[in-house]
């Protein structure tokens, strides 16, 4: 049990040190950036977390983590094409941002390289809680990726799709978006590769008053990548965010979604899906913070489970005490379809207000047999019946976004998943 | 409703921080010297005259336990405890091992009386029946006769005395103190004993393992279904001293038991530790009912004092079709750290957890189950209601997990807390945890404040704020009201009144 124990550096922890004094010279950063790096890589040396950090409960990332590739400089990856026709694509090859950038009235890119040079990109590189291991993995060795600003007042009618792209060694990115007042765009975030990589990625969102986004993260890698992420996100006043996240792939996939209300009448959806085969361990962990009164936020999360795949939700919803009026609603209904699969959830609520209306539901079921029966009833064969099923489980989730080409483009990609794992 | 007006009236009379129950008493104590060593172990030991494998076993989960480190996860925050610096035994004077109610000291009768449990035999039956204990009929076997309570007195560190011993011993129960269970039944605690929560569980189940005084042992043998219901009655009166007891309860095939457990103590600036553990055994087809109403010296309105409470409790239903129930109403000590559990073993078995947390002024709660799928066909279910109020916090802690081998595992888990004020927390973290594909759970929690509807809704009918308060109030918990034994179901409602006073405004 709680017995002191001195632990010893696992590979995993001994290569990311070594990879860090190997790579200090090639990194760009002002003092200040370099700083924080420093004690990023300090916060790797304590260890990286365990199950005993209550965050990390059910991914044991210092055990999970049995090793990690070496950078490799000859990895080329290529652009893909993007989910929505005519998208503004901001590719990110192995780690390394795009010299020929996209124009589009209203918007301004930067390589994130540059703003690490010049040190503008400091104050982002802060880590959030005593448990950010993501945050500090990123923040030791990012090298690239954008930044993304769309003026006030713009409507975008095409999405910006933003690509980290990898072939194997290791890629460490930041995409940052601000979005101006008033505001209206859809942004596309692609996690996706050939290689047994270790990817980390950071997206850091800030909507102005009025701002209108809705962000999609389709995650795809190679069932031998590990895939570490995270989203966050701050809502000013009267802000609206729809975020989507469909994860699909990697080994070892750890998205995290940290969205903080900071104006009055934000409103946050999450709608996620989780679809998962083979062996993966795919954990998504949310923290919401309802920080200010009069906001409100719903999630929705569907998971299908299949082989040996685990999975794990944990959403934990923070009310603030000055947060009256809060409106926060969170589920999570998972299907578990093979006995060798597992689905853990936590959802959790952390109440200081009282005048608030907060409710989580979660489930784990398998497939109805009266549902099933109803179908084969009517001449339907039973697996494709089950897949019916299935499709129709997650599918509702992708229905609720209400543009017609983006929900295309997610149920194309549905249909691929169920071809190549129903 | 009779009970909700009977709280009003109390409520009406008391202030604020007014416990009713925080008298002490003096009673001429035997006491180790303070702290804890191998030493004091074996003085705890010797002083019980136990048998040299029950030191041997005390003496290991020591061992263990000086490598430990107090758990940190919960959402509760106290100085830290200087475990040195208590009493781990203190006895009074007068008890070497009462056998009738006479022997015990009048004082000690007080005590209890004034509590409001009469530990004269003929005043048990809620003062209603007058007749002497040896005049009643000779219970036919297998019939529950409401309305009698069996009552084992636990006083700091020893069980003071116990009723209705040879009645029960008639339909073959043994009902007594576990230090006697310890010298007369070692066959069945050696048996039994840690089998469910083992020495090397917990901290504070490791140190109650080392230094456990006293506490209940009930044995229900096979086919018997207990005559009446079982109940403990702890009082913590001496100072700086450590509660620590230990209940084992075991029902054999087919045996059914209903135990109630009550506490109180002295209202102290000192703040007391309280660590039980409390073990529950179901073999095939046995039942046990367990019901707590915790009411802990809570500490005054400036949080100073009261009890830190931190339980280990744990059922195994180890038999096919077995089945346990917790009832808690929770409305005492400034900490709550208490998780009663069950683990579903045998196969068809099932597990209910029933809960009330109330929790005012500076107390921290953080209390809630676990459900352990193990057997096929299992099944569980959790009611627990969170009602938080002053500068409070209330956190509802529970797991749910379905084993591989855990076919057609079922949960139904249902938390909802009310918020009474701005000042409070309400928490809710449930861990569900799914290996088998037929496993089958639902959760849901909400948090709200007693809404404006509600309230006006009753107001309008003349009544006044703080009555439609508590009327709302009861109507929240009444799910698990209704599982509590009748006499303790009362007793809840008031506490829940008691509890919440000074909330409103």
């Amino acid at each position: 049990m709680n017995i002191h124990t001195t632990p010893q550096r696992t590979p995993a922890e001994t290569a990311l040190i070594d990879a860090f004094s190997d790579r200090l010279s090639l990194l760009p950063g002002d003092g200040t950036v370099m700083l924080k790096r420093d004690d990023a890589i300090e916060a790797i040396k304590s260890g990286l977390p365990t199950r005993r950090i209550e965050s990390w409960h059910y991914t044991d990332l210092r055990r999970l983590l049995a090793s990690v590739p070496d950078f490799d400089p000859a990895a080329a990856a290529k652009a893909i094409a993007p989910i929505v026709e005519g998208s503004a694509v901001l590719p990110v090859l192995n780690g390394v941002s795009s010299t020929k950038l996209p124009t589009v009235d209203g918007v301004a890119v930067q390589r994130l390289s540059e703003k690490l040079t010049d040190g503008s990109a400091a104050p982002g590189l802060d880590p959030y809680g005593t448990d950010d291991a993501i945050g500090a993995l990123n923040t030791a060795f990012v090298a690239d990726g954008y930044f993304v600003d769309i003026s006030d007042g713009t409507e975008l009618d095409k999405p910006i799709e933003l690509q980290n792209l990898q072939a194997g060694g290791q890629t460490h990115v930041r995409l940052g978006v601000r979005v101006g007042a008033g505001a209206k765009a859809v942004i596309v975030e692609r996690q996706a590769g050939e290689g047994a990589a270790l990817v980390s990625s950071v997206s850091q969102l800030l909507l102005g008053e009025g701002a209108d986004v809705t962000w999609l993260i389709v995650q795809e890698q190679p069932d031998t990548a590990t895939h570490l992420a995270q989203f966050k996100a701050h809502l000013g006043k009267n802000a609206k965010l729809t975020l989507f996240v469909m994860n699909a792939g990697g080994k070892l996939v750890r998205q995290e979604i940290v969205v903080k209300t900071t104006g009055e009448g934000a409103d946050f959806t999450l709608r996620g899906i989780n679809l998962l085969a083979g062996d993966t361990h795919t954990d998504v962990t949310m923290v919401l913070d309802h920080a200010v009164p009069h906001t409100a936020s719903t999630e929705v999360i569907r998971n299908v489970v299949t082989g040996k795949a685990r999975g794990i939700f944990q959403g934990r919803i923070n009310v603030h005490q000055y947060a009256q009026k809060t409106n926060a609603k969170m589920a999570c209904n998972t299907l578990l379809l093979s006995d060798d699969g597992e689905f853990s959830t936590k959802p959790e609520l952390e109440i200081f207000a009282d005048d608030v209306v907060c409710g989580h539901g979660a489930t784990v079921t398998e497939i109805d047999h009266s549902h099933l029966f109803y179908l084969m009833a009517r001449g339907i064969d039973e697996k494709t019946a089950r897949g019916l099923l299935v499709k129709a489980f997650v599918a509702e989730v992708i229905e609720e976004l209400d543009d017609e080409a983006i929900v295309e483009a997610l149920e194309a990609r549905l249909d691929g998943w169920f071809v190549a794992h129903g | 409703m009779p009970a909700v007006q009977d709280t009003i009236d109390r409520v009406r009379k008391i202030d604020v921080d007014q416990y009713k129950y925080g008298f002490q008493t003096e009673i001429a104590m035997d006491k180790a010297p303070k702290g804890l060593s191998e030493d004091i172990i074996r003085f705890i030991s010797a002083k019980k005259d136990e048998p040299s494998w029950m030191l041997e076993w005390r003496l290991e989960a020591y061992r263990r336990w000086v490598t430990l480190d107090e758990p940190k996860w919960a959402r509760v925050h106290y100085p830290k405890i200087d475990f040195q610096d208590l009493y781990y035994y203190a006895a009074p004077k007068s008890t070497p091992g009462p056998t009738s109610l006479s022997d015990v000291d009048p004082e000690l009768l007080r005590v209890y009386e004034k509590l409001g449990i009469p530990l004269k035999e003929q005043e048990i039956l809620a003062g209603v029946q007058k007749t002497d204990a040896s005049e009643l009929e000779e219970p036919s076997d297998n019939v529950y006769k409401s309305g009698r309570v069996a009552v084992d007195a636990v006083f700091d560190s020893v069980s003071v005395v116990t009723t209705f011993k040879k009645e029960l011993a008639q339909a073959g129960v043994i009902f007594c103190s576990i230090s006697e269970a310890i010298r007369e039944h070692p066959e069945l605690v050696k048996k039994y004993l840690g089998s469910v929560v083992p020495t090397s569980d917990n901290f504070y189940a490791t140190l109650n393992s080392a230094v456990f005084t006293d506490g209940s042992f009930v044995f229900v043998p096979k086919g018997v279904r207990c005559p009446m219901e079982l109940s403990t009655y702890f009082r913590m009166n001496e100072k700086n001293t450590g509660q620590f007891e230990r209940t084992l309860i075991i029902a054999e095939e087919g045996a059914y038991v209903s135990y109630l457990e009550g506490c109180t103590a002295p209202q102290r600036d000192e703040n007391q530790l309280h660590a039980a553990v409390v073990e529950l055994i179901a073999l095939d087809d046995a039942e046990i009912k367990y019901s707590t109403v915790q009411n802990w010296y809570p500490g005054d309105a400036e949080g100073k004092g009261g009890i830190y409470n931190f339980v280990t409790k744990r059922g195994d239903c180890r038999g096919h079709r077995s089945k346990i129930s917790w009832t808690q109403v929770e409305t005492g000590s400034a900490i709550t750290w208490k998780y009663p559990s069950c683990i579903l073993r045998g196969d068809d078995s099932s597990g209910e957890f029933y809960s009330i947390a109330v929790s005012n002024g500076y107390q921290q709660v953080d209390s809630g189950t676990k459900m352990i799928h193990l057997g096929k066909n299992t099944s569980s279910r959790i009611i627990s209601k969170g009602i938080a109020a002053g500068l409070s916090q209330n956190t509802y802690r529970g797991q749910v997990s379905a084993h591989r081998k855990a076919t057609n595992a079922r949960n139904f888990t249902n938390c909802d807390s009310l918020l009474i004020g701005d000042q409070c927390g309400a928490h809710t973290v449930p861990y569900m945890e799914a290996k088998n594909a037929t496993a089958k759970f639902e959760h849901e929690a909400t948090t709200s404040k007693i809404s404006e509807d509600q309230k006006f809704y009753v107001m309008q009918r003349g009544i006044p704020e703080e009555e439609a308060i508590a009327l709302i109030v009861n109507g929240f918990v009444k799910d698990v009201i209704q599982q509590l034994p009748m006499e303790f179901a009362v007793e809840a409602q008031k506490l829940i009144g008691i509890s919440l006073e000074g909330s409103v405004g």
